[in-house]
């Protein structure tokens, strides 16, 4: 089962934290300052803050992931305990991005490559050719090659949770005993009347 | 563009308040989930919020204020790529190109001590890089006519500062003294405790001092006429600005600083012509007026300026130097901290603030006529200057300490590979008062290098 990472709504205050240590956690390039030219400044989380609630939202590592499903090329797969897109097969086709159902993909600039497409220019400019950007998509990795993920740990409010497939067991294992324990007082209330 | 140093863009503002919880003074309000403000006649223009502030212009939201259109707002370049900020403050980086583009404009430049512990972070260097050859030559190279330093006014700040609290201490007059460095504290003092101003020191700051200085002593060394000066102050603070346009702040007869950047307008700048920073070699800052002492130079930490005077005054008053010039014991994180120094025969009691939050206690010691104190350094910001405002904005606040620390060791190892490690020992101070102010505290220094606070006094 895949872990995720979920927003709490009740305590989220939306400083949008978890987005800049996410940005951060996901610069490919030696980090630098916040200024550089070379560093697209990405983060996965989104912060939804409209008047009825304020909460981050982001991959939840579906296991029958409709990206994966959707996507032509092969580039989004399973790896260890996330849904994963591998960069180099994306072909930037928006297929995942219109089949997740939480809009937690997203198209990005990726400075780390050429697309080698060049872009038709109006001659009348005079301006040489000029490359088109490469474009690939981007979501949730759990902070895979860092061990924990950033937005979880930066978040001042506490209203993120890493949720792995043990804690759900354990929840699972915990609820279903209280259950248990309802059920056997109704059935002996049943066996009294 | 925005006239307010400090402002929120209420278009980003998120509403999580944490600028409301790290303002020293209380002067941000809002309720959560709704755009914050800030009360001008509070603010000390700290720009803590604008460091602790995580709402930006993401690309994940569409706002109705395209992007250069913001930058055009702030006062900032197109050229700029990092996110902006819900807290941010005016940007003054137009009026820098436009003096360096004039061709009968002589341009000085000032850096205040933290700069050069810091900027090599917008380029990728680790916190606290000491970078005080490259800084000197990224500023040549951008053109400016001569590159003076803060330092050398901070030295000049403990002769005329050290001078008074000896002053005071032998004819009884008004204690504890503060320091008068920090312009969000002497504002504070105006605006909340003015029943308290003759307990600043009438020093005019490090920056005002050189300002001054560039102008007068400056000019007649260069042979200029001052009008035609441009004076450039690059500082880690965003109360610089305020401080450099208040009325009075032209003892030379003109406004004696004419703008002051951030250390992150500073590199926006060196970007935008395209500078390889970490590439440039060393130069040495211009003399005079940029020679400088290790005690100068740690007035960019909290404790520096204690430090620094108490280096000179304790000579100065027994004619026998300290016999260790580290002095340990103001140096530290508390937001208070207390000592009693004796040297050969001389007892002096000092305190050290190091954010605006803890002073009030300390005043009401005073007041209450609990405290002994004779002479007493206040900070606005958490490490002094090291982590004013207008510095490298530090991303993530796990970050904050790793980078405030590094950059008060590069201060203090900065200090201690400098031959000149005292203000008095500085041979180009030695000369300025030989050759032109006189005497600490004579007649030209009161005229150029005090201020009345009295006279900034507010209405309570």
């Amino acid at each position: 089962m895949n872990a995720f990472i979920v927003g709490d709504a009740e305590l989220c205050i939306g400083c949008q934290a978890c987005m800049v240590a996410c940005a951060r956690a996901h610069e490919e390039l030696p980090a630098k300052d916040l200024n550089d030219q070379e560093i697209p400044f990405h983060s996965r989380i989104a912060v939804v803050n409209v008047p009825e609630v304020t909460v981050a939202i982001q991959c939840r590592q579906c296991e029958d992931s409709p990206c994966a499903r959707s996507c032509p090329v092969e580039a989004i797969v399973q790896k260890d305990n996330h849904i994963e897109v591998i960069k180099e097969k994306c072909i930037g086709c928006k297929s995942c991005v219109l089949a997740c159902p939480f809009g937690a993909i997203k198209v990005v600039e990726d400075k780390t490559e050429s697309s080698g497409i060049f872009m038709n220019t109006s001659a009348d400019t005079g301006q040489s050719r000029v490359e088109k950007s490469h474009f690939v998509v981007d979501k949730c990795d759990l902070c895979a090659d860092s061990g924990a993920p950033a937005c979880v740990a930066i978040c001042p409010a506490k209203a993120l949770y890493f949720v792995n497939p043990e804690a759900i067991q354990q929840k699972v294992e915990d609820r279903r005993k209280q259950n248990a324990g309802r059920i056997r007082q109704y059935r002996s209330r049943l066996t009294c009347a | 563009m925005t006239s307010a140093i400090i402002s929120i863009d209420k278009e980003l503002c998120t509403g999580c308040g944490q600028c409301r919880e790290i303002c020293p003074v209380d002067a941000i309000s809002g309720t959560p989930d709704t755009p914050h403000e800030i009360d001008e006649a509070v603010c000390i223009l700290c720009g803590q919020c604008v460091q602790i502030c995580s709402g930006y212009d993401s690309p994940h939201d569409t706002f109705t204020t395209s992007r250069a259109e913001r930058l055009e707002r702030r006062g900032m370049l197109q050229t700029v790529q990092e996110p902006l900020f819900a807290a941010h403050y005016r940007g003054d980086i137009h009026r820098v190109i436009e003096a360096l583009q004039k061709p009968d404009t002589f341009t000085i430049v000032q850096c205040a001590p933290a700069i050069r512990v810091a900027i090599g972070e917008e380029f990728g260097m680790s916190y606290g890089t000491l970078t005080p050859g490259k800084l000197s030559s990224a500023l040549h190279a951008l053109g400016f006519d001569r590159v003076y330093d803060t330092n050398f006014a901070a030295d000049v700040t403990i002769m005329e500062e050290g001078s008074e609290l000896i002053k005071r201490i032998k004819e009884n007059g008004t204690l504890p003294m503060f320091t008068s460095c920090c312009p969000g504290w002497v504002k504070y003092m105006e605006d909340q405790h003015s029943d308290m101003l003759e307990h600043l020191s009438s020093c005019k700051s490090p920056q005002q001092m050189a300002g001054t200085l560039f102008k007068t002593y400056g000019a007649k060394i260069d042979k200029l006429d001052p009008s035609k000066i441009f004076s450039l102050a690059v500082m880690p603070c965003t109360c610089k600005k305020f401080e450099a346009e208040r009325p009075e702040m032209n003892a030379s007869g003109y406004q004696d600083v004419d703008l002051v950047i951030t250390t992150r307008e500073l590199a926006q700048l060196i970007k935008h012509f395209g500078i390889d920073f970490p590439a440039l070699g060393d130069e040495d800052f211009d003399n005079p007026l940029g020679c400088y002492s290790g005690a100068g130079n740690i007035f960019g930490t909290t404790g520096g300026v204690m430090e620094a005077a108490l280096r000179s005054a304790c000579e100065i008053l027994t004619g026998t130097p300290l016999p260790h010039l580290e002095l340990e014991y103001v140096r530290g994180n508390e937001g208070v901290r207390k000592a009693t120094i004796n040297h050969e025969g001389v007892e002096l009691n000092v305190a050290i603030v190091a954010g605006l939050q803890y002073v009030d206690g300390v005043l009401e010691q005073i007041r209450n006529g609990e405290a002994d104190f004779h002479f007493i350094e206040v900070m606005c910001c958490p490490m002094g200057c090291v982590s004013g405002g207008g510095q490298p904005k530090v991303l993530l606040p796990v970050q904050r300490l790793e980078a405030h620390t590094g950059r008060k060791a590069g201060l203090y190892s900065h200090d201690e590979s400098l031959a000149i490690r005292k203000s008095h020992e500085n041979p180009q101070i030695k000369k300025l008062y030989k050759d032109f102010l006189g005497e600490p505290l004579g007649h030209e220094a009161h005229h150029l290098l005090h201020t009345d606070h009295s006279q900034n006094r507010r209405a309570l």
